[in-house]
C-alpha cells in the first residue's frame, strides 16, 4: 500500500509540468548517454591486455610463478582459494614476437609489452574457476600448465597432473572444433612448465613430457570406456559421441602432444623453477621466451 | 609462545609473516584445504589442529585476507584471539585499500613489523588455561603497566624491576604503579586522559589524511570513533562515563579548527611514530583496547536487528532513496548488508528446501553465501538476486565436486596388473530396500563390459531370499556377457546364517586363488560384495559392519542411498560412515569412512536432486554414481554442472 502510493506520488510529480521535473528529465537525458559511453569504453580498454592463464594441480607452483613474474621475486605462498590476476611486463631478455622484425641495431626505445597473468586455484574442488575462464576469456593468448616435476615421479602425482591436463586439452580441442565453423578459430598454445627443476628428485623436462604423454593415453582410454555422466544420459539431445570426447587423433593407442596440432593446440614442454633454494628467484627464462613468442 | 603468524590473501600469496620457529608450509595449507575449501570442520569450531600445532584464524572477506596464528597444541594461548582481532583491524586499516584493488601480489610491509611486535608485547598474557574475558573490566590492568614500562623505559629500568612474567605481573601491579612516581593512581590517570584527549586529535588528523589519500573514509571514521569512546571508557572511568566522553570525543574529531591548531605537532608525531617502535606502542594501546572492546560489543549485539534504515526523510526523500535503491539493484554497485541480503537469502533457502535439500545443508549453504557476500558490492548491471545466485552456484559446485575424481576402471586396472596384482574388492552397503543388489549388478555390468572377471559375493546371509535374488541377477548378467562376448561373472555364496565378514574373506582368497601351495593364476579381477541391508539405528547389526570393514578390507565401500523425497538419507549416511574405522580407530578413507555414494532412483525425482547435496554435506563423501533407471546400463557418473543447474532451476 505505502509503496504504491509513494510510487504514484512520484509519477505525478514526474509528469507534472513543474520546472524541477523538466530539469530532472533534461539532466537524465544528457548524462545517461555519457555514462553508457564511459561504461562501454572502460570495458573495451580493460579487455586489451593479452592474458595468459596459469593452470595446474595444487602445489605445482602457479602462485609462486605469478608473484615471480609480477614482482621479480617469488613470494611465499599457500594453497589458493581464489583466482588472482596480475599485470607483468616482459623482461628485456625475452623478445616479444613483434620484436622479431626489428633490426638488432635498432636502439630506439621500445617499451616491453605488458601482459595479464591469471592464476587459478588447483584444488580439485575449485577447478571450475580455471575451466570457466578458459571458456570465456576472449583475449586469452596462451595457457601455462604448471606441473611439479618431482611429484610426477610418484604414481598419484602423475595421474593427477595427467587427468587435469587431459581435461584442459580436451576443452581446448572442443573449443577449437566449435569455433571452426565461426570466423576465427583462435589457436591457444599451451606451455607445460615443468617446475621445481631445482629439487633433487625432479625429472627433467623431456622425461616429464613422455611420462605425461603415456599417462594421458591411459586416461584417455578409460575415459572413453567410462560411464556416461548424468548430464548426457538423462536430458535428451546433445549427447557427445565418442569421437568428440577423444583427445588427439581418434583411435590411436599412443598419445603424443603433437597430435594436438591438428586441433589448433600447440603444446611445448619446458623446464624451469620458480624458486631457487633459499627463496631467491629461480630459472624461468625459457618460460618467458615462450610467453614472448606468443604474446 | 606463538610459533608463527601469517597474513595471506585468499589467492594464496603470503603478504606478511613472522615465524618464531621453523614450521612447514603444509601446516597452513592443511588449514586452507580442510577448513576453508573442503569444509571438513563444523564452522562453529574456531580452531584447527594439525600435527602438533593448533591454528587459529580470522578472515577479512571484503578485502580477501586471511590471518593465521600457529602455536603448539600443548599451550593454551587464549590471548591469540585478541591478537587476531587487533591485527585484522589494524592491518586492514593500514593496507586494506591497497589490497582491495585485487591486483596486489606484494605489499611493502616494513612498517608493519614494529606494529606487530608491539601488539604481541601488549597482548601476550602467556600460557593461561582459563580464558577470562581479557580487558573486559577495570581489574584487568596488568597489560597497561607493562606497556608503560616499555614506553617509559627510563623510569622502569631505574626501578630495576624485571620484566614481569604473566604470573608475577598481577601481584606486582600496584607496586609498579606507585613506583612510577608521577603517573599513578586514579587522578593522574584522569590527567593523562586530558592529555590523551589532546593527542587523540592529532592522531586522528593524521589518520584522516592517510585515509583521504586512500579514499576509504567511511570505514576508518567509524572504527576510530569507536576507538575513542570505548578505549577511553575502559582506560579511565569505566562504563558509567562512556556517554559523556563519547560526546566530547566526537567534538574533537569533528572540530576542524582544533585539528588545524596542532597540525604541525601531528606531523612530527607521525614521523617518529613510524620510525620507532615505542611511539607506535603508545598510540596503539588505546586503539587496540577499542578494537577489542568493539569486537566484543559487536559479538554481544550481533543478535540485535540492524537499525540502519531510518524511517524519516519526507515523502519525496523516501521515494528517491527507494528509486536509487532500485537503480542500484538493477545497475549494480549496491553494497550488500545483512538486511539487504536477508530476504533474498531466505527465498534462496526456500528454493533449496523445495529441491529436497536438507534444512541443515540449506542453512549452511546460505550462511556460506552470506559470509561470501557480506559488505561486498554487486558488480555492474547485476542485481542482488543474481549475485546471490552466482555465489550459491559456486558454493554448490564446490560442495558437490569431489577433491579427487574417481576413475574406477583405472583403479581396477592398476590393482589387477603388475607384480603385486590382486583382486579389487568393492563392497556395497545401505539400508533395506534402497536397491543395493540392483546397483551392485549395474556396477558388475559396467565392469563386465570392460572385460573384467567379476565375482559377486552374497554377503547378505540374513534376509531370506537375498541369495536367490542375487542368483537371478548373476544369471541375467552372465547371459548378457556371453551374448556380448565380454568378461565373465559368477556368484559366491555360502548360504544363510554364516558371518558375512568371513564369507567375504573367503571369497577374496578364492578370487585371488593363492590359498594352495604357491598359488595359481588369479581367478577374478573384481570382487563385488553385497551386504545385508540394515536399519541405520540398529546398533547390533551396524557394529558388525566395523568388523566387516576390517576383515574384508575392501578397496572401495560405496553406500547406496535414495534420491526420494522424505527418506532420511542424511542420518543413514552419517551412521553408516562412522562404522568404518580401521583397527587404530581412525575412519577409513582419510577420515570420512566410505568412498562414495550411489544415489538410486534419480529418474523418479526430476529436478529435486537435493539429496545429493544433503548427503555430501553431512558426510564429506562424494557422490560417484547415480542410478537412473531399471536397466543394467542405467548407471551414470555425476556431472556437477548438471546437478547444479537442476538445483538452481
Ligand atoms: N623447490 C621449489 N619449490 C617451489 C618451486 N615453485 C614453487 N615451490 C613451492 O611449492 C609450494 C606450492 O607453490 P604454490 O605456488 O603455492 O602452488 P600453486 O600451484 O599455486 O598451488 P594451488 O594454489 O594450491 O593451486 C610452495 O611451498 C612453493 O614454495 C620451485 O621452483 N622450486
Ligand atoms: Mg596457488
Amino acid at each position: 500500500m505505502a509503496s504504491s502510493s509513494t510510487a504514484k506520488d512520484w509519477l505525478t510529480w514526474a509528469f507534472s509540468p513543474a520546472i524541477s521535473a523538466i530539469f530532472a528529465t533534461l539532466l537524465i537525458s544528457l548524462t545517461l548517454p555519457l555514462l553508457i559511453h564511459f561504461y562501454l569504453y572502460r570495458k573495451a580498454v580493460a579487455k586489451e591486455l593479452p592474458t595468459f592463464l596459469l593452470i595446474g594441480p595444487s602445489g605445482a607452483g602457479k602462485t609462486t610463478l605469478l608473484t615471480l613474474f609480477a614482482n621479480g621475486s617469488p613470494s611465499p605462498t599457500h594453497t589458493s582459494q581464489e583466482p588472482q590476476s596480475a599485470v607483468c611486463q616482459l623482461p628485456s631478455s625475452a623478445r616479444s614476437s613483434e620484436d622479431r622484425y626489428r633490426s638488432e641495431n635498432d636502439t630506439s626505445a621500445q617499451a616491453q609489452p605488458k601482459l595479464a597473468l591469471l592464476d587459478t586455484p588447483g584444488h580439485g574442488k575449485l577447478r571450475h574457476h580455471a575451466t570457466s575462464s578458459l571458456t570465456t576469456g576472449s583475449s586469452l593468448k596462451g595457457l601455462i600448465f604448471v606441473v611439479d616435476s618431482a611429484a610426477v615421479s610418484s604414481a598419484a602425482g602423475l595421474t593427477e597432473a595427467a587427468e587435469y591436463l587431459h581435461d584442459v586439452l580436451l576443452l581446448l580441442q572442443k573449443r577449437h572444433t566449435q569455433s571452426k565453423t565461426s570466423k576465427d578459430p583462435q589457436a591457444i598454445p599451451v606451455l607445460v612448465a615443468a617446475n621445481k627443476q631445482d629439487v633433487f628428485t625432479s625429472l627433467p623436462a623431456g622425461l616429464v613430457r613422455t611420462k605425461l604423454e603415456e599417462e594421458i593415453a591411459k586416461v584417455r582410454r578409460t575415459r572413453s570406456k567410462g560411464l556416461l555422466d548424468s548430464g548426457i544420459g538423462m536430458d535428451e539431445g546433445a549427447g557427445g559421441d565418442e569421437e568428440t570426447n577423444w583427445l588427439g587423433e581418434y583411435g590411436t593407442t599412443d598419445f603424443k602432444f603433437s597430435q594436438m596440432g591438428e586441433h589448433g593446440v600447440e603444446v611445448s614442454v619446458r623446464g624451469g623453477n620458480a624458486k631457487g633454494d633459499g627463496g631467491e628467484s629461480g630459472k624461468v627464462n625459457q618460460w618467458w621466451e615462450w610467453v614472448g613468442g606468443n604474446i | 609462545m606463538l610459533d608463527a603468524f601469517e597474513i595471506l590473501t585468499t589467492s594464496g600469496i603470503v603478504l606478511w609473516r613472522k615465524h618464531y620457529a621453523p614450521i612447514a608450509p603444509s601446516i597452513v595449507d592443511g588449514l586452507i584445504r580442510d577448513v576453508f575449501i573442503e569444509e571438513k570442520q563444523s564452522p562453529s569450531n574456531e580452531q584447527y589442529r594439525k600435527e602438533r600445532y593448533t591454528l587459529k584464524w580470522s578472515l577479512a572477506k571484503d578485502v580477501g585476507l586471511v590471518f593465521v596464528a600457529v602455536y603448539q597444541s600443548l599451550l593454551h594461548l587464549s590471548w591469540v584471539d585478541n591478537l587476531l582481532t587487533a591485527v585484522k583491524a589494524l592491518f586492514v586499516k593500514e593496507y586494506g585499500s591497497e589490497v582491495k584493488t585485487g591486483r596486489t601480489t606484494k605489499l611493502h610491509t616494513s612498517r608493519w613489523d614494529a606494529t606487530f611486535d608491539a601488539l604481541v608485547t601488549k597482548l601476550d598474557t602467556g600460557n593461561e588455561p582459563p580464558p577470562p574475558p581479557v580487558f573486559a573490566s577495570q581489574p584487568k590492568r596488568p597489560a597497561i603497566p607493562r606497556k608503560e614500562q616499555v614506553v617509559m623505559d627510563d623510569t622502569t629500568s631505574a626501578d630495576a624491576t624485571p620484566i614481569p612474567t604473566p604470573d608475577t605481573s598481577r601481584p606486582a601491579t600496584p607496586h609498579l604503579l606507585t613506583a612510577k612516581g608521577g603517573p599513578g593512581g586514579k587522578t593522574s590517570r584522569r590527567a593523562r586522559k586530558a592529555q590523551n584527549f589532546a593527542t587523540s586529535a592529532p592522531a586522528s588528523s593524521g589518520d584522516e589524511s592517510a585515509a583521504g589519500k586512500a579514499s576509504k573514509v567511511k570505514s576508518t571514521a567509524k572504527a576510530k570513533r569507536r576507538w575513542d569512546v570505548d578505549g577511553g571508557a575502559i582506560d579511565d572511568y569505566g562504563d558509567d562515563a562512556t556517554l559523556d566522553y563519547s560526546a566530547s570525543t566526537s567534538d574533537a574529531v569533528n572540530g576542524d579548527d582544533h585539528d588545524n591548531d596542532i597540525a604541525d605537532v601531528s606531523a612530527s608525531q607521525m614521523g617518529s611514530r613510524t620510525g620507532k617502535g615505542q611511539f607506535v606502542l603508545k598510540d596503539l594501546d588505546d586503539e587496540v583496547d577499542a578494537i577489542l572492546a568493539s569486537s566484543r560489543s559487536q559479538k554481544s549485539q550481533s543478535s540485535d536487528p540492524d537499525p540502519s534504515s531510518t524511517g524519516g526523510g519526507g515523502l519525496l526523500g523516501t521515494a528517491t532513496s527507494r528509486l536509487t535503491g532500485l537503480f542500484r539493484n538493477a545497475l549494480g554497485g549496491a553494497t550488500l548488508t545483512k538486511s539487504s541480503l536477508q530476504q533474498p537469502l531466505a527465498a534462496m533457502r526456500n528454493h533449496l528446501l523445495e529441491k529436497n535439500v536438507a534444512r541443515e545443508a540449506a542453512d549452511r549453504l546460505c550462511a556460506s553465501v552470506e559470509t561470501d557476500l557480506l559488505n561486498q558490492k554487486t558488480a555492474s548491471f547485476t542485481s542482488i538476486d543474481k549475485t546471490i545466485r552466482e555465489s550459491m552456484e559456486k558454493a554448490l559446485t564446490r560442495i558437490l565436486t569431489p577433491t579427487s575424481s574417481l576413475d574406477l576402471l583405472r583403479d581396477v586396472t592398476t590393482t589387477t596388473t603388475g607384480p603385486s596384482a590382486r583382486p579389487y574388492v568393492i563392497s556395497i552397503v545401505g539400508v533395506n530396500g534402497v536397491g543395493k543388489s540392483t546397483n551392485l549388478s549395474k556396477i558388475a555390468y559396467f565392469l563386465l563390459q570392460n572385460h573384467f572377471r567379476v565375482l559377486i559375493v552374497a554377503g547378505d546371509t540374513f534376509r531370506s531370499g537375498a541369495v536367490e535374488q542375487l542368483r537371478v541377477h548373476v544369471r541375467n548378467l552372465s547371459e548378457l556377457a556371453r551374448r556380448e562376448a565380454v568378461g565373465r561373472v559368477e556368484l559366491f555364496e555360502k548360504g544363510y546364517g554364516k558371518d558375512a565378514a568371513s564369507v567375504a574373506k573367503e571369497a577374496v582368497s578364492y578370487a585371488s586363488n593363492n590359498t594352495g601351495k604357491g598359488g595359481g593364476e588369479m581367478l577374478y579381477d573384481v570382487v563385488l560384495i553385497d551386504t545385508a541391508g540394515r536399519r541405520h539405528n540398529d546398533t547390533r547389526l551396524m557394529s558388525s559392519l566395523t568388523k566387516f570393514g576390517q576383515l574384508a578390507n575392501p578397496d572401495k565401500i560405496f553406500m547406496v542411498g535414495e534420491a526420494l523425497v522424505g527418506s532420511d538419507s542424511v542420518a543413514q549416511a552419517r551412521n553408516f560412515a562412522k562404522e568404518f574405522v580401521d583397527t587404530k580407530g581412525n575412519l577409513r578413507n582419510n577420515g570420512v569412512g566410505m568412498d562414495g555414494f550411489i544415489i538410486s532412483k534419480c529418474d523418479t525425482v526430476g529436478d529435486m536432486v537435493g539429496t545429493l547435496v544433503s548427503m555430501v554435506h553431512a558426510t564429506g563423501i562424494p557422490v560417484v554414481f547415480l542410478g537412473v533407471g531399471q536397466h543394467y546400463g542405467d548407471l551414470r557418473g555425476l556431472n556437477v554442472g548438471w546437478a547444479v543447474e537442476r538445483l538452481m532451476r
